[in-house]
């Protein structure tokens, strides 16, 4: 191949990379407009776009929404906006960090539970809970706080029982962080069990869902996932090379302990952030990024954007299918979105994988 | 060879000649003593159990079952309570003072405690015990299950309990005593116009709960003179959409404290300022009320209580 050649695909490449990304962000912005349509209330589309329109500067003067009962517009600006817009989140991080952590460890089984990150997350909350303490610490409940520190400390705690002198091996790392999130989990098994009166809330919490976010919940998280998946995005290349071997990409430049400590940490603050507000929520971060290189392919500069958005648009979806289920027998009932993710995830997952696994395999 | 057959062939007849003979005389001695009420205890699970002798020993591991047993004067009986009883004594402080034995958790009662105090009579609650009982009732133990799903529940079991403890006098004044407030507090709000209300069993950010008509709460709401705001659902507990609520707007939202979901650990305030929540007649006009949940989730002696309290809440005006 003639450097030419190289660059005629390289630009090849790249232009058809932008036009996959451009498309998926359209996606998403049309999944986010049609949920904003879902749920019990029978809101009309134009005042819903009055709604929102009334809120945006300069238009707010030409829109007229008093004709808009005051419990329509809290339904869209308060419960249906901030719960898609966590949706969007929560899918966008779960998905990149389930990118790192399968990139890191060179494991198609491993996502956050696989560093304790989650089960860290699950006793943090589960004691938070039990010590019925409500306190608001900027804003934000101490459930909260106390799952993202819990999910923090549970990733230092495996990366440092891992560590073998300078270095921190793949495989230590992996057995290490599956035997404290069974140790973590056992915890709060044991939690549950002295819980008596708080363990109902327990058992919601770690069902998750972020059906009754809050805008400023938004805000909390909003800088930990977009500056950890913007960040992760630099060391797209180095996640390519490591998938050739630790060694190959040793030698290839790549300082591998330092690229795995970056993204181990950026992986864990981005689902630290999202599990602190929505809880346990299952499925996104394993099968996405799986979901993903089957139908873009295993280059991380793509990868990565790529599972992002579909993760996204993932969530926002199975939140909404979370709603409608039960709408047409007339009723308020919601169901748990992290089961939506599995019941409507893994068989559209195994169809797909059904259809491409010469491809996967080879 | 033949000697062995003889010696089983004999000492199985010996087994089941005195099993008849324990059976016709304990039969003789309960009508004897005229404690024919002790036969055919049908409990909630139609399970048929009859008792020797008045229970000199009562293990309770049910709240509710617990406070029957005190309300009716059989209290003196009870032997062991689970971590959750609190009514109408503290016995979490009996328990550590070493005048009450603990059968541990609700959910999962200690068999080994139970089976060393060998009580006479254990008084169970459906849903989760359902386990334990069985395995109780294998051992031998005589076990009642009080599993009622509305207030008639609530006063056969009162009357079960009494004819099965001897007290069937105090029983029947404690049955009465709960049909004449619930009646009083009818009466008193027949022709009150009846808010909607809202009750709340969970509220996270991740999600939030509530309970529909067939949830034991529904029935004292219809009762004191509201309407449950979800009673078209036909369900118990159930996760429901804050919008719907919004949506349907309620009157009145009880809240009920130190139970279950962390609502307790918020004030009222944080229920008002909830997203959207201002939107609402009852933050509005500032009726948020919050109840004792162990009054009004224990379907007990207590139930009048609850159903007074409700009331008082929902029309002020009438109290």
């Amino acid at each position: 191949m003639s450097t030419d050649e190289v660059e005629s695909t390289f630009f090849r490449r790249t232009s058809r990379w932008k036009l996959i990304v451009i498309l998926l962000i359209l996606a998403l912005i049309l999944t986010v407009i049609v949920s904003l349509n879902v749920g019990y209330a029978q809101i009309p589309f134009p005042d819903i776009l009055g709604i929102i329109g009334k809120q945006i500067p300069f238009l707010n003067g030409i829109i007229d929404t008093s004709r808009i009962s005051p419990q329509n517009a809290a339904i869209v600006l308060q419960i249906r906006l901030p719960r898609i817009l966590a949706g969007v989140l929560v899918g966008a991080a779960l998905a990149a960090a389930g990118v790192l952590y399968q990139g890191v460890f060179k494991n198609p089984m491993a996502d956050s539970y696989v560093l304790g990150v989650s089960a860290g997350a699950a006793v943090g909350a589960s004691l938070s809970i039990l010590s019925g303490v409500g306190f608001v610490f900027l804003g934000l409940r101490l459930v909260q706080v106390a799952a993202f520190l819990g999910a923090l400390s549970a990733m230092f705690l495996v990366y440092n029982i891992s560590r073998v002198g300078s270095r921190v091996p793949v495989a230590t790392l992996l057995l290490c962080g599956i035997a404290v999130n069974f140790f973590l989990f056992a915890v709060v098994g044991l939690l549950e069990v002295i819980a008596s009166d708080e363990l109902h809330s327990i058992v919601f919490w770690l069902v998750g869902g972020f059906s009754n976010v809050l805008w400023r919940d938004i805000w909390a998280i909003l800088p930990f996932i977009l500056i950890g998946i913007i960040a992760a995005y630099f060391y797209a290349r180095d996640l390519n090379l490591l998938a050739m071997g630790e060694e190959t990409a040793h030698h290839l430049g790549v300082n591998v302990e330092k690229s795995k400590q970056v993204l181990l940490v950026l992986a864990s603050l981005t689902t630290a952030a999202a599990v602190s507000i929505c809880g346990l929520v299952g499925f996104v971060g394993l099968m996405i990024p799986h979901l993903t290189r089957l139908i873009i392919g295993p280059d991380h500069r793509i990868l990565l954007p790529t599972s992002t958005i579909i993760g996204a648009i993932f969530l926002v979806i199975c939140d909404d299918l979370a709603r409608v289920v039960a709408t047409p027998f007339a009723s308020t009932l919601e169901l748990p979105v992290g089961i939506i993710t599995m019941l409507f995830g893994a068989p559209f997952f195994i169809i797909l994988f059904k259809k491409k696994k010469q491809s996967y395999a080879a | 060879m033949n000697t062995k057959y003889i010696i089983a062939a004999v000492v199985i007849i010996v087994l089941i000649a005195s099993a008849a003979f324990i059976y016709v005389y304990y039969q003789g001695q309960a009508s004897d003593s005229g404690l024919a009420a002790l036969q055919n205890l049908v409990d909630d699970h139609n399970y048929t159990t009859s008792l020797m002798a008045y229970p000199e020993k009562i293990v309770s591991v049910a709240p509710s079952a617990t406070e029957i047993l005190y309300a009716i004067g059989a209290g003196d009986k009870v032997v062991a309570v689970t971590d959750y009883d609190n009514y109408p004594y503290d016995f979490a402080a009996w328990i550590a003072a070493g005048n009450m034995t603990s059968v541990g958790d609700f959910t999962d009662p200690n068999l080994e405690v139970i089976t060393s105090l060998n009580p006479d009579l254990i008084l169970a609650s459906g849903g989760v015990q359902v386990e334990s009982v069985d395995t109780l009732r294998d051992l031998g133990y005589k076990v009642l299950v009080l599993d009622p799903t509305n207030i008639d529940g609530v006063l056969k079991n009162i009357e079960l309990v009494g004819n099965a403890t001897g007290k069937r006098a105090e029983a029947t004044a404690v049955v009465n005593d709960i049909t004449s407030r619930i009646t009083a507090v009818e009466n008193t709000v027949a022709n009150a116009a009846k808010p909607k209300v809202y009750y709340e069993v969970y509220y996270e950010s991740t999600s939030s709960w509530t309970i529909g008509a067939k949830a034991w709460q529904n029935e004292l709401i219809e009762i004191a003179g509201g309407t449950n705001i979800f009673e078209d659902q036909q369900i118990d507990y159930y996760q429901f959409q804050v919008e719907a609520l919004i949506d349907r707007n309620p009157d009145v939202i009880v809240l009920p404290a130190s139970g279950m979901g962390t609502g307790q650990l918020e004030s009222l305030d944080a229920v008002k300022a909830r997203p959207g929540w201002d939107t609402m007649n009852a933050v509005q006009n500032d009726r948020l009320c919050q109840i004792d949940s162990n009054i009004i989730e224990r379907a007990g002696p207590r139930v009048a209580d609850a159903i007074e309290q409700l009331a008082a809440f929902f029309h002020p005006e009438l109290f």
